[in-house]
């Protein structure tokens, strides 16, 4: 062997800084995108000096009724720190600045198209738990696919919904589409700034509408 | 020595001559002159081979019948085994488990070393070529009284190394030197002959992390190989063959002059032999044999300071007629392991003369693999990297220690699926070929291949701790399979042009991902601002670095005034190396390695015992630094050789 293989396996860390966008709020179903949803997180490994330590950092909250991130412990949905997504909802599992859930929030992964996905399957839904999130971490185990060096990308996988029961009883799903800043075309993990999100949404506003 | 070309079983062999003739320096160069071959670097650097769209780590290297270890991420990198003392190369295609047990699932080539026909012979040869590459290797052989034969070899090589990126510090090949000797011995006494070799080899290598980072990566490797024959009556005889290899690989870096790193990897090879061979008629053989290999590793990054492992084997072989043109192989082997369940590996072969001009061959086997050392006590974390790698067998205790510590965050896979063995890797191959000899003498051999394997083993996530770091472990995730068509066919158009061609067609694919695919559970997006869509079976491309087609052209020419000219060429279609749009597959909208060709050309002349060649490879200069480091671009060499 002539260099080390554990140069195999490299993850990504890069800071930047925040960005908002307006909500839009609709009476009957919201259909949306949410641009550039900035979820840092401290800790793990730095790019440049490949140092890894403990994670750590708030979770970025998003609050579907609103369409808004939001900084509120009880009234939000979903929470993003760096590729970990988390659901208002079941037990914490005891992160570093990880949220307590108090709401009833659940989520699972469900395969097609954004506009395949019209009914929620209740039996699918599942909370975070003190073993595990809902939706698994990990390259090609949940939303996304890392795929490694050279290119060291993360690639949200096409064709994964995640479908939602809001913090107070609703519904939603979400397509995520990139994890970059500005959701380049061909996004290149050593200029593009990282935990970025940009993802398409809809929200079922009526109470016990299952259907979007 | 076996005879392999009678064989019903899809055997290449390559002669010294054309060893000679491709001027070839390394394994991997000559093995990557042969249809249906791919020479694959991995991430380590290891240059290793693809058989019918079998990996490295499933393909079997041998030396006189001995396996060469030092596999340590899997690959076997051929870069290591200089040919100058090499006869025959012979390639045995498809799984050949059932008479060489584990690894033999893709294929198995056997070198097998000169031995001198002269009371003394002498073969000198010295090329220089590009990037400061010189590469010398010394034959001296002797017969001496009394039925004694003694061969030395020696070869040095050294290189300066080459840069294809922009980093003024890094180098892509960083300079290296090896030596390489081997002394082999036959002795013939009445009913009795000894073979015995010994192999030494050398690889030393310093290179630059950054602007104050060293490191020094040295490889040392010894092997012995003996074998007794003992001819008891005209039909039957015994051999008993014994074998030690030891590979070494110490790896130093000097990080910023004030800390020093260091890895190891130290593995050992003992394996014992013994077959009786009957022979009732000329045309019957019997050989029945049983073996025993023991196999040690003491590595960094491990979850024990060494791991062991012994197995027995037992083999059985027949080797028969029936009619007058059809002749079958019948052989199956049964390997012992402590470590995981035992594996019978049977095989079926059989040929047919149809008539003076057509032979069909079919072979149908069984292959296995079983999981290294690395896939089961591999423990690799540090404080540095946001992952750690542990193997199965080292998975269960860690993970149950890290949960009763209360670090684990996720656990992604059940306990259960750690509560079993981690199961060998196995192949059932398939071989249908056909020999055609046409008009003029012209030759065509087709075969049709397919390899299914099951088990395979493969690395994910499987947890994640609290503060965030991965965990990462093997265990037996995809069936898949890979088939295609070879076809390679010899003529002379004039006496002196003589003609090689060679083609193969080739899919290999993940049963899973396919049936995925099938279910319509598989979407791809082009950009993130465009929408995904299902894709359909006919966009998957299959597994990673693997071409569709690949073809070979190889032309020899002999002026009236003894100049041979050699032209060859290879056209490699193009492949993925990785899943660039995210679905976790290779599929027609991701990204590939454009498909390349590469042509090498020749000249030399013969003058008494002097050989004079010079040459260049990759005539058109074909880089592509990103996904191929291991091209170098054009070399220009010559070469000299004195045969005394």
């Amino acid at each position: 062997m002539k260099t080390n293989i554990y140069l195999l396996f490299s993850f990504l860390l890069i800071f930047s800084s925040c960005q908002k966008e307006d909500e839009v709020q609709l009476l009957n179903i919201v259909s949306e995108r949410f641009d550039n949803l900035y979820a840092p997180q401290n800790g793990g490994v730095d790019q440049r000096t490949g140092q890894f330590s403990p994670i750590s950092g708030e979770f970025t909250k998003f609050n579907f009724s609103t369409g808004q991130v939001t900084n509120s412990d009880t009234d939000w949905d979903v929470a993003f720190r760096a590729t970990d997504i988390i659901v208002n909802g079941g037990t914490s599992l005891g992160t570093i600045d990880e949220p307590s859930r108090n709401g009833s929030a659940a989520v699972y992964i469900a395969n097609g198209t954004m506009a395949a996905i019209t009914s929620v399957d209740l039996q699918s839904l599942s909370q975070d738990a003190d073993s595990g999130y809902a939706i698994p971490p990990g390259g090609g185990n949940g939303w996304y696919t890392y795929q490694g060096p050279p290119v060291n990308l993360i690639s949200p996988t096409p064709g994964k919904i995640l479908v939602f029961r809001t913090n107070d009883g609703k519904y939603a799903k979400m397509e995520i589409l990139s994890y970059y800043k500005n959701a380049p075309d061909s996004p290149d993990a050593y200029t593009d700034e990282s935990k970025y999100y940009t993802f398409n949404y809809v929200y079922q506003p009526n109470e016990g509408e299952l259907g979007f | 020595m076996r005879q392999l070309s009678n064989l019903p079983l899809p055997v290449k062999l390559i002669s010294n001559q054309e060893i000679t003739k491709s001027n070839s320096s390394r394994l991997s160069d000559i093995l990557d002159d042969q249809s249906g071959i791919f020479i694959v670097s991995d991430f380590g650097g290891g240059n290793g081979i693809q058989v019918q769209g079998l990996d490295s780590q499933y393909t079997l290297l041998l030396i006189d019948g001995s396996p060469i270890i030092g596999r340590q991420s899997g690959t076997l990198d051929l870069d290591r085994i200089s040919i100058g003392n090499i006869e025959q190369i012979e390639i045995i295609k498809g799984s050949s488990s059932s008479l060489y047990g584990t690894d033999a699932i893709g294929g198995v080539v056997n070198l097998i070393t000169t031995m001198t026909n002269d009371s003394i012979s002498a073969d000198i040869s010295y090329k220089f070529s590009s990037f400061n590459t010189n590469d010398l290797s010394i034959n001296i052989g002797k017969i001496l009284n009394k039925g004694h034969n003694l061969n030395l070899y020696f070869n040095s090589f050294n290189s300066e190394g080459y840069d294809l990126n922009d980093n003024p510090v890094l180098n892509t090949v960083e300079p290296y030197k090896s030596y390489t000797a081997f002394l082999r011995h036959n002795f013939k006494k009445n009913k009795w002959s000894f073979f015995s070799s010994s192999r030494i080899y050398n690889e030393n290598q310093d290179f630059t992390l950054d602007l104050n980072s060293y490191g020094r990566n040295i490889i040392n490797e010894s092997s012995v190989n003996t074998s007794i024959n003992f001819q008891n009556n005209e039909s039957h005889k015994f051999v008993f063959e014994n074998y030690y290899t030891n590979y070494k690989n110490d790896e130093e870096y000097d990080l910023n002059q004030n800390s020093i790193d260091e890895s190891f990897f130290d593995q050992s090879l003992f394996k014992s032999e013994l077959r009786s061979i009957f022979k009732n008629d000329v045309k019957n053989t019997l050989t029945i044999g049983l073996g025993f290999y023991s196999e040690t590793l003491k590595r960094n990054n491990f979850y024990k300071d060494k791991v062991s492992q012994n197995s027995f084997n037992y083999f059985v072989q027949y080797e028969g007629f029936i009619f007058k043109n059809t002749n079958y192989i019948f052989g199956a082997r049964y390997d012992q392991y402590d470590e995981y369940e035992s594996e019978f590996s049977p095989r079926f072969a059989i040929r047919t003369q149809i008539n003076d001009n057509i032979s069909s061959k079919i072979s149908i086997g069984k292959g296995f693999k079983t999981p290294d050392f690395r896939q089961l006590y591999f423990n690799f974390s540090n404080s540095n990297s946001g992952y750690s790698v542990i193997g199965f067998n080292a998975a269960k205790e860690i993970i149950y220690n890290l949960q009763s510590l209360g670090q684990i965050s996720n656990l992604i896979i059940s306990e259960e699926e750690f509560s079993g063995n981690l199961k060998p890797e196995s192949s059932i191959s398939f071989n249908l070929g056909f020999n055609i000899k046409t008009y003029k003498n012209i030759i065509f051999d087709l075969n049709f291949f397919r390899n299914q394997i099951q088990n395979l083993i493969d690395y994910k996530i499987i947890a994640t701790k609290l503060n965030g770091q991965s965990i990462f472990s093997y265990y037996n995730l995809n069936k898949v399979y890979t088939q295609g068509i070879e076809l390679n066919t010899a003529f002379s158009l004039l006496n002196d042009l003589k003609i090689n061609f060679g083609y193969q067609y080739l899919e290999a694919k993940d049963n899973e991902a396919k049936n995925q695919i099938k279910k319509g559970e598989v979407f791809a997006r082009l950009t993130p601002n465009s929408p995904a869509f299902q894709i359909k079976p006919k966009d998957y491309y299959g597994l990673y670095n693997r071409s569709r087609h690949n073809l070979n052209l190889k032309i020899s020419y002999v002026t009236k005034n003894n100049f041979e000219v050699y032209f060859k060429s290879k056209y490699r279609s193009k492949y993925g190396i990785s899943d660039t749009n995210g679905n976790n597959l290779l599929d027609d909208f991701d990204e590939f390695v454009d498909s390349n060709l590469l042509s090498d050309m020749s000249i030399s002349k013969k003058y008494k015992n002097y050989n004079l060649t010079f040459g260049v490879d990759n005539l058109f200069d074909y880089t592509d630094p990103v996904n191929i480091p291991n091209y170098p671009g054009r070399i220009i060499y010559s070469k000299l050789n004195i045969k005394l």
